[in-house]
């Protein structure tokens, strides 16, 4: 009986400091910023309560509405450019072509430098004066070109998407897991059938691969709502505000100590953020083709 | 060979073509995203042991003489060293700050009896769904309640309790797979649930810790929006936060820079080359299962 109760106590106190730093980075951060969001507050004197004064400033502000629309450039942008180009390198290399393991490993390596050192370098290969891409254009073109990628309004948002998109490492990963649990007599009966290699994929990989699609789809999707640190690294948000984000206003309106105001951002990424998870996964719910 | 292949139907030569013209399409692409994840890195390699003066003028020629100066610049000119040592502070203890909680955690609740894990269980792995950066007006206030405002120890409890979702889903995926009868001769001995814990799930476990701990690691060894967050003096600033300063303070010293940055590359770098099947498989686990 004393044994039972100690294991008891044992248990608990092993459990509680997870229970501890869950509810408090977690939990109550979550009531936290939907209840700030509720506040006009500069973080030190008292809070004013504003109802949802907060949102409405925000739908009205310009800077909201571009940032806003940038972020559903970037929430197409990864969802399906990058998962596209993702899943097309995890088809052929599911095929095990030569070299495909140093092939994914290479894919993969930009995802463990941080997101500071790639930002850094690629705003100098995008530098207009002695920046490597201009060096390259220039040499192809024949004469100089110097042309300010991050600093001019119509190509400072392509450039960074641009850049992020090619980096396909994590979601290749995931789609060519995916593939290596179908069948491979799937193929050696097409195969016998005739069936082009185009065909195979087109009617067996596809197919078989789909949920994980979806799956990848939704979390690329997730990442382009909470994009932050490669525009603000890159860009800051500008020229202007043209390549502004939710998470990059964000950050300006606590800098500001807006913090309601940015409470309301985070509220509603945490909102949509979720919504987008969970509308996909219903749309999925009772289509499976895996398992 | 020529005539058998006029004499065949057009669909087989099509077809022959066809294939020629897929492999090389294949290939291009292949290169191009290997091209893509590696040529700007050796750049920024070769970069580092340039002059200034060369790389303004010829920014895709390789060095006359490799300049290793370049890195005693960084370090002088960025005291580097004071960045390093707060990132190894900071990742090192938020990892076994993260890793403790967890294990203690994850065993209680996949092998013993608690009536509410599965509960708990999910609401932790709902974690993983949030955010997290949309929780910045949270944990500044959190942070300076508790008085950790610009203290190594605020980005310590941060990026420990950040990754507990993750690592939660990796340890407790390793320990639900150890066999009962191994802890069973630990009980009959009397020794309590903790010592089980040390003595016998803790060593069967080391696989799923050490992928856990290699990603918290990581991660924090990377993050960078918090540490701009919620720190402010160059005295406990971390080395991508410092980095993320240089440029505009290494204007006139680009390689310099670049030097820096290759620097604060390196533990993740070689963590990654040492062990990039367990951070792959760890990192992509919780998206394939999820």
């Amino acid at each position: 009986m004393i044994g039972k109760r100690r294991e008891t106590i044992g248990n608990t106190l092993m459990l509680l400091p997870l229970i501890l730093l869950f509810i408090a980075f977690f939990i109550y951060p979550l009531l936290y910023v939907i209840y700030t969001s509720l506040f006009e507050w500069n973080g030190f004197t008292r809070p004013d309560f504003v109802g949802i004064g907060n949102y409405g400033n925000l739908f009205r502000n310009v800077v909201f509405q571009t940032s806003a629309r940038n972020n559903v450039v970037w929430v197409f942008s990864l969802g399906f450019l990058q998962v596209g180009l993702a899943a097309l390198a995890a088809f052929i290399l599911a095929r095990k072509p030569k070299g495909w393991r140093f092939l994914r490993t290479v894919y993969f390596l930009p995802r463990v430098i941080s997101a500071v050192a790639i930002a850094l370098l690629w705003q100098t290969i995008y530098n207009a004066e002695y920046g490597a891409l201009n060096a390259i254009l220039s040499r192809i073109a024949g004469y100089p070109i110097r042309h300010n990628w991050l600093g001019s309004y119509g190509t400072a948002l392509p450039a960074i998407v641009v850049q992020q998109v090619f980096y396909i490492g994590y979601f290749m990963i995931i789609v060519f897991a995916s593939t290596t649990t179908i069948p491979r007599s799937y193929y050696e009966a097409a195969e016998m059938d005739g069936a082009t290699t185009f065909q195979q994929e087109r009617y067996i990989t596809l197919p078989m691969a789909r949920n994980t699609l979806v799956t990848s789809m939704t979390l690329a999707m997730a990442y382009g709502m909470r994009h932050f640190e490669p525009t603000f690294l890159m860009t800051g948000g500008g020229p202007g505000h043209s390549t502004s984000v939710l998470g990059l206003m964000m950050y300006k309106r606590i800098a500001q100590t807006k913090l309601g105001d940015a409470a309301a951002i985070g509220t509603l990424l945490v909102a949509i953020g979720f919504t987008l998870i969970m509308t996909i996964r219903r749309l999925l719910r009772g289509e499976t083709y895996e398992r | 060979m020529n005539d058998r292949l006029s004499l065949g139907s057009r669909g087989m030569r099509r077809s022959a073509v066809g294939a020629a013209a897929g492999l090389i399409a294949k290939w291009a692409y292949l290169l191009f995203l290997l091209g893509f994840a590696l040529i700007p890195l050796l750049w920024l390699l070769v970069t580092s042991l340039k002059t200034q003066g060369e790389f303004l003028t010829y920014p895709l020629s390789l060095p006359e003489t490799p300049r290793f100066s370049n890195y005693v610049t960084a370090f002088q000119m960025a005291r580097l060293h004071v960045l390093l040592i707060n990132s190894i502070i900071t990742a090192s203890f938020a990892t076994v700050l993260n890793l403790s909680v967890t294990a203690a955690a994850a065993f209680v609740l996949t092998r013993q009896r608690v009536r509410w894990a599965p509960a708990v269980n999910g609401v932790i792995l709902l974690g993983v769904l949030i955010p997290i950066i949309s929780f910045m007006v949270p944990y500044l206030s959190l942070v300076r309640a508790i008085k950790l405002y610009n203290t190594r120890a605020a980005l310590i409890l941060v990026y420990a309790a950040i990754n507990l979702p993750i690592s939660y889903f990796i340890v407790s995926t390793f320990m639900r797979e150890i066999p009962r009868s191994l802890e069973e001769a630990a009980v009959i001995e009397g020794a309590s649930s903790f010592q089980r814990l040390v003595r016998v799930i803790l060593p069967l476990s080391t696989a799923g810790l050490l992928t856990a701990g290699t990603l918290c690691f990581i991660y924090a060894w990377n993050e960078f929006a918090y540490a701009l967050l919620l720190t402010s003096s160059s005295a406990v600033r971390t080395v991508q936060l410092g980095i993320s300063f240089f440029n505009t303070q290494f204007r006139s010293d680009y390689p310099a820079m670049f030097a820096a940055i290759a620097v604060a590359m390196v533990p993740t770098v070689t963590a990654y080359v040492m062990l990039h099947d367990r951070i792959i498989g760890g990192l992509t686990a919780g998206a394939i299962k999820g």
